[in-house]
């Protein structure tokens, strides 16, 4: 593979069963159809190349599989169909704070996710103190986090994240959620990210945010990619396509 | 490619982090906290004696009840919980499983572990129990760490198996309590292994747990080593297990997150 390369997708399909038929009345019943089970296609022939250091924005009705790419790209989903190379560490930042455990302080907590998004013990304890400080949290940090607020027990998953030194960054709608601050600074610093040279995906419905921040932007519909290129006119065709 | 997993630094660690998740978030909000560990199995063998040497007779030589069933229940106890948490070990982290790369095989691994734990800490009791009562320790414990692996290996072997197989089926969940309770009367947990008929012997030693619990109560009660031929067989059976469900859970992993 080209060593430029963070993402390679080569004709990526993936589907998913349409319903579970898992009943033993409903099995019965398949085995007198000539194709039992029904799939759906999430991705069909997605093609394309993220080279590294580009900041790529993904956008797309819903339902598009904007984020079915996003899973195949972390590597816990597999495509049924073609090839996925990804070159470097991978950081999710889908769903901040997944796995904390709400009777869990926010320090035991910190060490536990990141140590699930992929640090060992010894690293994420040295990077403790910036985490606590990034995430504004300091007076709280032996506090259970089914204490915290929302805005809390966001900072301080996101804070997690962003200090797991990823070279793949996976955003899924993140800038959308928080109040106008945090909002402020999760955008600084992906905007330090992308200076530093990391790849991002970037998924979002907020296409003036895709237009600001993206160097190159894929539109996918219908499971498939319908344009890919330059942020202002792909996003001039996708808004022509939704009117 | 995928750097996650692939470094055995980050899955000891991960492994330890989880399993210590699962110690600390257990008996949060309750009065008696971590002694319900052991609280629990001395209510349970305070019940099956009363039944066992009062109501209905076990014959059990010049053991005292309590004593042979200890040896029994407490290793069981370590099998039968291990198997029914780690059935729902996957689906339970599925918010995990859905969002992150992770090795999933340390979702029921850290089950067991904690159940390990819990079994440490009764036995720690047991022993305790043993000085005060000034029964003699005899050298032939020194096998009582390799059976414990052989257990060990089946365990977790059976858990691969359930814990892979419930994310497609959730029915294994709702059979396991019942599962677990013939298992264990298959199994010579509540009565000696002398009350089947020497015909059956056969078939009954068929089940790896049978000669597990067998050298246990052989090495803690009656000073002698496992008899060989059977426990041996259940080291094969159980090694083939353990190997067979890890193959098997790395196989079904790749689709949990299709399904879960």
């Amino acid at each position: 593979m080209d060593e430029n390369n963070a993402i390679e997708f080569i004709d990526v399909g993936k589907r998913f069963r349409r319903g579970r038929k898992l009943l033993l009345k409903e099995a019965l019943i398949d085995i007198f159809k000539p194709n039992p089970t029904e799939w759906f296609w999430a991705l069909k022939d997605v093609d394309f190349t993220i080279k590294k250091g580009e900041t790529i924005g993904v956008i797309g009705p819903n339902g598009s599989g904007k984020s079915t790419i996003l899973k195949l790209t972390s590597g816990f989903m597999i495509p049924d169909r073609g090839n996925i190379i990804v070159n470097g560490k991978v950081s999710p930042l889908i769903e901040l704070g997944a796995g904390f455990h709400p009777e869990l302080t926010g320090a035991e907590n910190l060490i536990l996710n990141g140590v699930i998004l992929g640090l060992t013990r010894k690293e994420v304890e040295k990077r403790f103190d910036s985490i606590v400080d990034f995430a504004e949290i300091r007076d709280f940090i032996n506090t259970p986090v089914k204490h915290y607020s929302s805005g809390m027990y966001m900072r301080l998953g996101f804070s997690i994240a962003v200090h797991t030194d990823p070279d793949i960054l996976l955003v899924d709608e993140i800038l959308a959620v928080g109040d106008s601050s945090f909002q402020k600074k999760s955008f600084t610093k992906m905007q330090e990210f992308k200076k530093r040279g990391v790849t991002i995906v970037f998924v979002s419905h907020n296409l003036e945010a895709v237009n600001k921040f993206c160097d190159r932007v894929i539109y996918m519909e219908n499971a498939e990619v319908k344009g890919d290129g330059s942020p202002k006119e792909i996003i001039e065709a996708y808004k022509r396509k939704q009117r | 490619m995928r750097w996650q997993g692939h470094d055995p630094r980050h899955f000891r660690d991960l492994l330890i982090e989880i399993t210590k998740r699962e110690i600390k978030a257990r008996y949060k909000q309750s009065i008696l906290g971590y002694a319900w560990v052991i609280v629990v199995p001395l209510l349970n063998i305070t019940v099956l004696t009363l039944v066992f040497s009062y109501f209905v007779r076990i014959p059990t030589g010049n053991i005292p009840y309590p004593v042979f069933l200890f040896t029994g229940l407490i290793p069981w106890t370590f099998t039968a919980n291990s198997l029914i948490s780690s059935t729902s070990s996957l689906v339970g982290n599925s918010s995990l499983i859905t969002k992150i790369y992770l090795p999933t095989e340390v979702f029921p691994i850290s089950t067991v572990l904690t159940k390990f734990i819990d079994f440490f800490l009764t036995v720690l009791i047991g022993v305790v129990l043993v000085l005060i009562f000034g029964i003699k320790l005899h050298p032939l414990l020194i096998y009582l760490p390799l059976i414990f692996v052989v257990q060990f290996l089946l365990t977790l072997g059976v858990s691969f198996f359930l814990s892979a197989l419930n994310v497609f089926y959730r029915d294994i969940e709702n059979v396991m309590g019942v599962m677990v309770t013939i298992w264990m009367y298959l199994s010579p947990v509540l009565y000696p292994q002398e009350l089947i008929p020497t015909s059956l012997l056969p078939i009954y030693n068929l089940n790896p747990m049978a000669s597990i619990l067998g050298a246990y109560r052989n090495t803690i009660l009656y000073g002698v080593p496992p008899a060989w031929p059977s426990f041996i067989y259940s080291m094969t059976v159980s090694l083939l297990i353990f190997i067979a469900g890890l193959l098997f859970f790395k196989h079904r992993s790749r689709y949990f997150a299709d399904v879960i």
